[in-house]
């Protein structure tokens, strides 16, 4: 940006430090129940999800920038940690740096290339771009990754206490994580920066009238939605042990663009209710259908099915997703209470 | 200080404007007139740097600016009112208006003076959501806020289209305070404030300027400027 226009702040929305601990308090509850009802190792994949959710929300829901290739950031930072225990050191600190060069590094060069592009442009880019880390991951450099048969690795204590192999301690260093990313999100997203960037969401032309480089706002907010990604990707590697090629499938971009859209795009709750709801429906609907099937005379419709209905939900009644459709009806609520 | 010389700009394989020709001098204010799919808005793009003209040249105090991105050309002076009417509807009015300030280097103050001269009852609506303006309250904010930083062309898009009498009538009254103190190109139908407002008008007609009346006479007669419709 020009020097010239630095004496003066953007406009930033209204937060304050009691809401955001609020938040926070409400968010680390919420998990901690969530770990109370579930197995812990559920609610801490439930977490490094959650963590990828949110970081793509930041690059769709709020710059609105659709892409078919976030897995291939979550990836890079999976494979960047995996690598690095695996062939350099157990480290877990360098680990997860690696891979969040690995992501860092990759999405400032590809960033480059993708955000000349808009709309179904992009999110096709992205999913080539996606393509061919999977075809690296898979063959190219199966030396180093083992192809399909994955790649196995041990990290030690991180700051010579955390064990990433104990449930308990696992639980509670994602958790911080989660809550950092969620603490910086809702910052960054009322930020004068942030502001700038739902602009360009709602008009990217009329930001450039405004005199803006919005290819500077856009490439920030793609690295930093990627370095995000590559967080999950690296916390997935130390709290599994092992990485296969899945955790870069362009597959993998359905799960985290059906969950966004579930909570609600543009909308960091939303992130969070849409990455658990996505992730209960995909792990409790595989094992409560059998069980079910015991019950009924009919065969009952696979879990790929019923997210399929909750999406269609979703898309026709529910169109700024749940968190959406709760909170218009929480104003509807008080403005006939004002009128009342 | 504007001059558009034989430009031609294309969709695709599709020739909007043909060989168009236009000045604006410092002062003036310039209306270019013609039925829907003349090429107007089209033309109005180009100079704000959203189209890049395939043949003829742009130039601005001098210079060549056709090619240059959009805010490339804001930092130059340039302001674009689009014709939807679009503002940052998420945002507050104030937050549309610091927005454009930060982007032209202005000091907040200023630019709330400045964009709620041209309407004081602006400042009733600075913490509303700019989404829930009515047509013309965002018509005369984005006007408002086209003001912010040294703009030096205005290039306005169909001011007044779905616009109340009323309303027009301010956007009139505006528009004439603003005359002379800045230069603008602007594209309007409503051909009793292009009477009475323009310096110089320009007829399109499928991509072409047919006609251009700087006689302030010929200007002010709205039967001899229909005929051309």
């Amino acid at each position: 940006m020009r020097s010239t226009t630095r004496h003066m702040p953007l406009p930033a929305g209204s937060i304050t430090k009691s809401l955001v601990s609020r938040d926070l308090a409400f968010v680390a509850a919420g998990f901690v129940a969530l770990a109370i009802v579930m197995k812990m190792h559920w609610a801490i994949d439930f977490m490094i999800f959650c963590i990828f959710v949110l970081s793509y929300d930041l690059l769709y829901g709020y710059m609105g920038h659709l892409s078919f290739g976030h897995m291939l950031y979550f990836g890079a930072g999976a494979y960047g940690s995996a690598i690095w225990l695996a062939h350099v050191n157990a480290n877990p600190f360098l680990a997860i740096m690696a891979g969040l060069f690995a992501g860092a590094l990759l999405s400032s060069f590809l960033g480059l290339i993708a955000l000349q592009t808009h709309g179904a442009s992009f999110a096709l880019i992205n999913m080539a771009f996606n393509e061919i880390g999977f075809f690296l991951i898979h063959s190219a450099l199966s030396d180093y990754t083992y192809g399909e048969d994955g790649l196995s690795c041990t990290a030690g204590k991180l700051f010579g206490f955390i064990n990433f192999y104990n449930e308990r301690h696992s639980f509670i260093f994602v958790l911080v994580l989660l809550l950092l990313v969620f603490w910086l999100l809702r910052t960054l997203t009322v930020s004068p920066f942030g502001v700038l960037v739902r602009s360009i969401k709602e008009d990217e032309n009329r930001v450039k009238f405004l005199g803006y480089n919005t290819m500077t706002y856009k490439w920030i907010t793609f690295v930093s939605a990627s370095i995000l990604a590559a967080l999950a990707g690296g916390m997935f590697t130390m709290i599994q042990g092992f990485v296969s090629p899945i955790t870069i499938s362009p597959f993998g971009n359905v799960d985290v663009i059906f969950a966004v859209l579930i909570g609600g795009a543009g909308n960091l709750y939303g992130a969070l209710i849409g990455g658990v709801a996505f992730m209960l429906i995909k792990n409790f609907l595989p094992v409560l259908i059998p069980e079910l099937e015991k019950l009924v005379p009919f065969q009952v419709p696979q879990w790929e099915m019923w997210l399929g209905i909750v999406l269609l939900v979703t898309v026709f009644a529910l169109r700024k997703g749940l968190v959406g459709f709760v909170r218009q009806k929480w104003q509807h609520r008080r403005q006939v209470g004002v009128v009342s | 200080m504007l001059e558009v010389k034989g430009i031609d700009v294309s969709y695709g394989h599709a020739r909007v404007v043909h060989d168009l020709n236009l000045r604006l001098d410092r002062g003036e204010m310039v209306f270019i007139v013609g039925r829907n799919g003349a090429g107007k808005t089209t033309l109005l793009k180009t100079v704000a740097g959203l189209l890049r003209p395939v043949k003829g040249t742009i130039t601005f105090q001098d210079k060549e600016i056709h090619g240059l991105p959009a805010e490339k050309l804001a930092r130059r002076g340039f302001r674009f009112v689009a014709q939807e009417k679009k503002v940052f509807s998420s945002l507050t009015v104030r937050s549309n208006i610091e927005l454009a300030a930060h982007g032209a280097g202005e000091d907040l103050d200023t630019a709330l003076k400045k964009a709620t001269s041209i309407y004081p009852d602006l400042s009733r609506f600075m913490d509303k959501k700019a989404g829930g303006l009515s047509g013309g309250q965002r018509e005369i904010l984005l006007i408002g806020r086209a003001l912010i930083g040294e703009p030096k062309i205005l290039l306005i898009d169909e001011p007044t289209e779905g616009l109340a009498v009323i309303v027009i009538e301010d956007i009139f009254r505006i528009l004439r305070e603003m005359k002379e103190k800045v230069s603008a190109v602007i594209v309007e139908q409503n051909l009793s404030v292009v009477s009475r407002l323009a310096d110089r008008i320009y007829i399109m007609k499928e991509g072409k300027i047919i006609k251009e009346f700087a006689n302030k006479a010929e200007i002010a007669d709205i039967t001899e400027l229909e005929r051309y419709l």
